[in-house]
């Protein structure tokens, strides 16, 4: 190929991305930076203005409220990751391996997906009729004879809030882990099957293997989902369980910038973390 | 043979597990048709009827619960949704399209993207804020502020599924277009637009539908007026009444309508392939 083709190509492949990756610059990677900019900053009750101080940080990791939100983050993330993954791999399983059929497979994933065309927050609160004193699960469970009295801790505690979080988030779990599977050459699992392995053999040698980069891409996008979070919590805990999402929205409501943005960097800095732990794992790009 | 009683164990587990997801979905359509206004969002349902539909457009006596602040919301958030769509559709075309020849920095590029949907609503949107707020100083909208977040959100989605399209595209079509004299962009335009269209129907479904209900960002980065989510997370904090239970059976509605019209769309887009198959194979 001449040379004076090549460059107009060049230039045309540029002029083509030039637009995504500017408006990605100036309104993804730019407030992000603006975020750790102004922890920094100096907060005055109603003001904010650009004199660089540490106060916010040590506000932050000095008080119960703010450090507790984030033991409060980590530990529901990893209650929330570990039930999505407990629940979610069986149904993977089903879905992704053991049915034979293509046409029964797809309809059972669109079954999954379908609750996803109903807003996210009146998803959310449709937990509260679920779960409330006279809600449906207490009025089955005393129909059935189970309990005498209601059970007061389903709804506006960390309980009802993981609940609500485990339902929402356990569909990220199933696609990736079933798509994996789904890809698993069933020849290993009918030889490994002659040779005379059981099925829990198979399963600890060769489905769980195979289907770990899916675990990864699932674990990955609830872990994201949940420590973002803020609404769930808002909404099924009565303002007991604060997330690090929770703190940066009411510091923002009371005009608290810098504050905030100290919050966003630690989530920020968590995120980080867990996804690149994450990615240690499994090679994701050999893999896929 | 243990995978002969796993089967049928998984089976009833997955039908149980498929119950988790719809439950509330459930509780939420029959706790809809409570009686109302006296009838609150919990069981026993009193009596049947659709007053709370009713409500939502207005349609009762007034009473002591106002009507849901919706009907401005409602257009706001579709016409942020149409925004949205279109410039994250021809983002992600464009973007995909590049990606097709290999550069340099091509991996760079790819996360830079992706990156969009991995942040979370809450950080992009108190960026934004930030931003706009403390450093530029203008007014934060739905149409300006939120609508630059919402394409920082679907643009990635729309990128991903364009890149799925065209990595599976032969070229050769193209490059015979080429090759006959056609110019590049008449070429895009009647070759390999028609051809990746399915493609793009589906970005743009996952920008519409994405951009609908998106509330992280929208919360932050928007301004007084309110979207639709927005309208309805302000009931949280006050009182709920089953006419957002209604509400939520309506809009879910709306959602398969949506997915109707791509279907048929799709199908149509399909079948004109098909056909245009079928004549080439006449010729």
């Amino acid at each position: 190929m001449s040379a004076p083709s090549t460059n107009r190509q060049k230039s045309h492949s540029f002029q083509l991305l030039a637009p995504g990756v500017v408006w990605m610059i100036l309104f993804l990677v730019a407030p992000i930076m603006m975020i750790v900019y102004v922890s920094f900053w100096t907060q005055t009750t109603f003001a904010i203005n650009p004199t660089l101080t540490l106060d916010s940080w040590r506000n932050f990791f000095s008080s119960d409220a703010y450090v507790g939100a984030l033991w409060t983050t980590i530990r529901l993330w990893l209650i929330v990751l570990t039930l999505t993954f407990l629940i979610g791999y069986p149904a993977a399983l089903f879905v992704g391996l053991l049915v034979k059929s293509k046409t029964v497979a797809t309809v059972l994933l669109v079954l999954c997906v379908i609750p996803f065309w109903t807003s996210f927050l009146i998803r959310v609160l449709a937990w509260r009729p679920m779960l409330g004193r006279e809600g449906a699960i207490n009025i089955l469970l005393q129909k059935a004879g189970l309990i005498d009295s209601p059970i007061e801790v389903l709804l506006f505690s960390e309980l009802s809030v993981i609940i609500g979080m485990t339902q929402i988030y356990v569909v990220f779990m199933v696609g990736p882990i079933a798509f994996m599977l789904g890809r698993i050459d069933r020849n290993i699992i009918e030889a490994a099957r002659d040779l005379g392995a059981g099925f829990g053999r198979i399963f600890w040698k060769i489905i769980f293997p195979l289907s770990l980069p899916g675990v990864v891409v699932g674990a990955i996008f609830v872990s994201v989902m949940v420590l973002g979070e803020f609404a769930t919590s808002g909404a099924l805990s009565g303002r007991k369980v604060n997330l690090l999402g929770n703190i940066i929205v009411t510091q923002v409501g009371t005009l608290k910038w810098a504050m905030a943005s100290v919050a966003g960097v630690v989530l920020t800095i968590l995120l980080g973390i867990v996804v690149a732990g994450f990615l240690r794992i499994v090679d994701l790009k050999r893999e896929i | 043979m243990e995978s002969k009683i796993m089967k049928p164990v998984l089976a009833v587990y997955v039908g149980l597990f498929i119950l988790f997801l719809y439950g509330p979905f459930i509780v939420l359509g029959i706790i809809s048709f409570q009686q109302g206004p006296e009838g609150g969002p919990q069981f026993p349902i009193i009596e049947w009827s659709t007053y709370w539909y009713r409500h939502l457009f207005g349609m009762v006596p007034p009473s002591r619960i106002a009507p849901l602040p919706v009907g401005d919301a409602l257009i706001r958030s579709l016409t942020l949704a149409f925004m949205t769509m279109v410039t994250a559709t021809v983002l992600g075309v464009m973007a995909a399209q590049a990606f097709r020849k290999h550069f340099r920095g091509a991996s760079v590029v790819f996360y830079l993207i992706v990156l969009g949907m991995m942040v979370p609503g809450v950080l992009t949107g108190l960026g934004i804020s930030l931003l706009s707020n403390n450093v530029i100083g203008i007014d934060r909208n739905w149409w300006s502020t939120a609508f630059v977040a919402h394409v920082v959100y679907t643009f990635p989605f729309a990128f991903l599924v364009m890149l799925a399209i065209l990595n599976r595209f032969d070229a050769s079509v193209e490059e015979a277009s080429w090759s006959l004299g056609v110019s590049p962009i008449t070429t895009f335009r009647k070759v390999t637009f028609p051809l990746i269209f399915p493609g793009v129907l589906s970005a743009m479904l996952f920008a519409f539908t994405l951009s609908f209900d998106e509330f992280p960002r929208t919360l932050f980065a928007s301004g007084r007026d309110q979207t639709l989510p927005l309208a309805i997370y302000g009931t949280f904090s006050v009182e709920i009444h089953p006419n957002i239970f209604a509400f939520g059976v309506l809009t879910t509605l709306f959602s398969f309508a949506l997915l109707a019209v791509y279907g048929i769309l799709m199908a149509l887009s399909v079948r004109r392939a098909k056909r245009m198959a079928m004549q080439e194979d006449i010729a």
